[in-house]
């Protein structure tokens, strides 16, 4: 399935990236990852959900791109329908990770070789003739360095919804214009009732934490369901 | 008074059911004494699922429990030798037959030629045993299932959890003294314990979790016990702790009970060893024959080495119970109220239930304790009485005819009345909805089929109008079971990968 390798200038000295979007670039997800810094852009086109990681139970925020397995509603033929695409699709085929061991050692960037995107003959190079980074390179870099950083203020989000109850199952019940129904479930959202019955004192320091802008971000992301059902009614048509 | 499982547990419950948020009101207090000079015995390491609900009742998280109590999903018992000896298995597992509420799947599966066994035929639960597939995964939120389960845990670990747990979390006292002398009041109630190092503790009422010796109910109360071994006739188990062969050996789904020439041997797989035990009848045989069954046992499952380093614990017991479990303001919760042999592991249910409704229906004043006393008796005795019978129903199907063992465990004698009637009755209608005795039955009466079609028995049943007419149904629920099953084996994860997980991550509360 995947394949991750540190990179390295020696060994993939030779490898491009294919840019652009598509499904045949492995774009086709029902949905991503999301991070708590990135909810700002992320609301402005799909709605923000937490679902459980099959591994370990923990819960992620993602960015909502379809209505069922393998369908992303933004993706038409090559191009990415919306004015932001999600920084988890944006780093594909790139990886940035702790390099094993110590917690005190810089995050290394690997890259799947297994990943769709990956090529030899055709994208963007990732090393120049002279063996140094390409421009490219340098901008998936940042990037990730965007990225790490974004998880690393995320990883405490989580347990703060959960510590304060604000997570909530929520089960879409979603009808189409072609009189289909269906129902999605395995998706949890913020407690709206919860949220509103919360102190000073908390709201403080979610407020300080960074937490509760994108608290309500979340929240404000929802109406983009319709967004979604709407374009599900137009594959249709 | 006493400790152990049925002690913390109770006292657990109790004081879950009875805590305040704020101080405004006065909580009941609930004190624990305990002998600091009197082993526990470890009884049962086998739940029945009704100990998810208790163990939320009382505001411990699953994954604190598995975690600390070496616990494992248990998803029922698979059966081996019980019906001719000759390496025969069936199931009975904790989820009720399909579609169960409307359409009764028995009399249509006895109707099919070339049908699964029936456990496997009406629910998928059994088709994760082979696999040792667990009941959930770790998605699904603590103490929710796919599967229904309980579980198989430490005894020992659990009983020390539950302590941590009722003094650090539900203020119970924790007293450690020996109880000298049970001081009456002038109506005869119990009005104090005097303790050689806690001096007198007075009480409004005495729980008596003494095990056998029944210091209150017992010796104090005179209650007497009653002897329930003309029906069921195992009195001795030889318990072993037995290591795995290889440390990421699969944990087994569900408890193994393999008949004996005298008795029968449990296996429970706990993450890091197994609980292997011999409970029979001493009457039919020697310890040493016992013993070496045991071993015997021990040497193909777990291998030679295991099998030489292992040393089984003799336990003997009575079974049977007190005339009364609750005598004017003492009530006795576990083994001080009566011990059955482990089969179908009902001790640890039993001490939810009792602390359960101690719990709710703790009398607010002394007048309605009587009141409450009788109505406890009345459902406990009936409780006593159905564990017998249906453990009795395990024996009676039993087409062995190898030791005088199974041919006592037939004898008409020996089978109480009331499971004679039913048996004569499941020969021409299988047991449904009108077999259950009341809402809180013990054993419900989709237990009753998984036995008995387990086992082989034949009801010939009478064609009426509504199960012909249930035929498509019928049909359409096999179909249904046979590919949730299917479903079932390739989504749920190994016992032991799961529990790997919750080690690793836990489950989450939502």
């Amino acid at each position: 399935m995947s394949q991750y390798q540190i990179l390295n200038r020696e060994k993939h000295r030779r490898l491009r990236v294919r840019t652009g979007s598509g499904a045949a670039l492995g774009d086709a997800v029902m949905y991503v990852m999301t991070y708590p810094m990135e909810f700002r852009d992320i609301q402005g086109s799909y709605p923000i959900l937490f679902t459980k990681d099959p591994n370990t139970g923990g819960f992620l925020p993602v960015a909502l791109l379809g209505l069922e397995a393998g369908q992303n509603l933004f993706l038409q033929g090559e191009r990415w329908d919306a004015t932001y695409v999600p920084a988890l699709v944006q780093r594909q085929p790139f990886l940035i990770a702790k390099s094993g061991g110590s917690d005190d050692r810089p995050p290394v960037v690997s890259l799947d070789l297994d990943h769709p995107r990956v090529s030899e003959d055709e994208g963007e190079a990732l090393f120049d003739g002279e063996g140094e980074p390409s421009q490219f390179l340098n901008s998936k870099i940042a990037l990730l360095e965007k990225l790490h950083r974004g998880l690393q203020h995320g990883g405490g989000f989580i347990d703060t919804l959960l510590q304060h109850q604000l997570l909530v199952q929520v089960v879409l019940d979603l009808a189409f214009a072609d009189g289909s129904k269906k129902t999605l479930q395995g998706f949890y959202c913020i407690a709206e009732e919860r949220l509103h019955e919360l102190k000073g004192d908390v709201l403080e320091s979610l407020n300080r934490a960074g937490y509760l802008q994108p608290i309500f971000m979340a929240v404000a992301s929802l109406s983009r369901v319709r967004d979604l059902i709407e374009r599900r009614n137009r594959l249709r048509a | 008074m006493g400790g152990g499982s049925a002690g913390w547990l109770s006292a657990a419950v109790i004081a879950a059911e009875h805590r305040v948020e704020s101080q405004s009101l006065p909580p009941i207090e609930v004190l624990l004494v305990e002998s600091p000079d009197v082993p526990t015995i470890g009884v049962g390491e086998g739940t029945w699922p009704s100990m998810r609900e208790t163990l939320r009742r009382i505001g411990l998280s699953e994954t604190d429990f598995i975690r600390e109590c070496s616990a494992s999903f248990k998803q029922g018992t698979f059966f081996r030798n019980w019906q001719t000896g000759n390496g025969d298995t069936y199931c009975h597992p904790f989820t009720i037959p399909l579609g169960y509420a409307e359409t009764n799947l028995a009399p249509h599966w006895l109707a099919l030629t070339d049908a699964p066994s029936f456990a496997d035929a009406v629910t998928p639960q059994t088709a994760l045993f082979a696999g040792c597939l667990a009941p959930k995964q770790i998605t699904t939120p603590e103490y929710a299932f796919v599967v229904n389960y309980g579980y198989h845990l430490d005894a020992g670990k659990f009983a020390e959890l539950l302590r941590r747990h009722c003094t650090g979390q539900l203020g119970v006292k924790h007293i450690k003294a020996n109880v000298s002398r049970v001081n009456a009041a002038e109506n005869g109630d119990i009005r104090s314990v005097t303790t050689d190092r806690a001096g007198e503790i007075a009480g409004d009422l005495f729980i008596d979790c003494t095990g056998t010796s029944s210091l209150l109910l017992g010796e104090h109360f005179g209650i007497p016990f009653q002897s329930r071994q003309s029906h069921l006739l195992n009195d001795t188990a030889l318990a072993a702790q037995v290591p795995y062969a290889a440390a990421d050996q699969a944990i087994q789904s569900c408890t193994h009970s393999t008949a004996q020439t005298a008795g029968w041997i449990w296996d429970i797989g706990l993450p890091a060893r197994r609980g292997i035990g011999h409970v029979y009848s001493s009457a039919h045989i020697s310890e040493d024959a016992a013993t070496a069954q045991l071993l015997a046992y021990i040497r193909e499952v777990a291998g030679e080495k295991a099998a030489g380093s292992v040393v089984p614990r003799k336990i003997r017991f009575q079974p049977g119970h007190r005339r009364d479990f609750w005598h004017r303001n003492c009530v006795a919760i576990g083994m001080s109220a009566g011990f059955i042999e482990p089969l179908e592991a009902s001790a640890l249910v039993m001490i939810e239930l009792a602390a359960g409704m101690i719990a709710e229906q703790l009398p607010p004043t002394r007048d309605v304790m009587d009141v409450v006393a009788r109505r406890f008796n009345r459902k406990f005795s009936r409780h006593w009485n159905q564990i017998i019978e249906f453990l009795k129903l395990h024996y009676v199907l039993s087409a062995r005819n190898d030791s005088p063992y199974w041919q006592d465990n037939r004898a008409a004698a020996s089978i109480p009345e009331e499971l004679s009637e039913r048996l004569s009755l499941w020969s021409y209608r299988s047991p449904w909805h009108q077999d259950a005795g009341a809402v809180d039955d013990l054993f419900p009466t989709a237990s009753y089929q998984y036995i008995l079609y387990g086992m082989g028995f034949k009801t010939v049943p009478q064609q009426t109008f509504s199960m012909r007419q249930q035929q498509r149904q019928a049909s359409e629920l096999f179909r249904r079971n046979a590919e949730r099953a299917a479903q079932l084996q390739r989504a749920m994860p190994g016992n032991r990968e799961l529990l790997d997980k919750v080690r690793e991550f836990g489950f989450q509360k939502l």
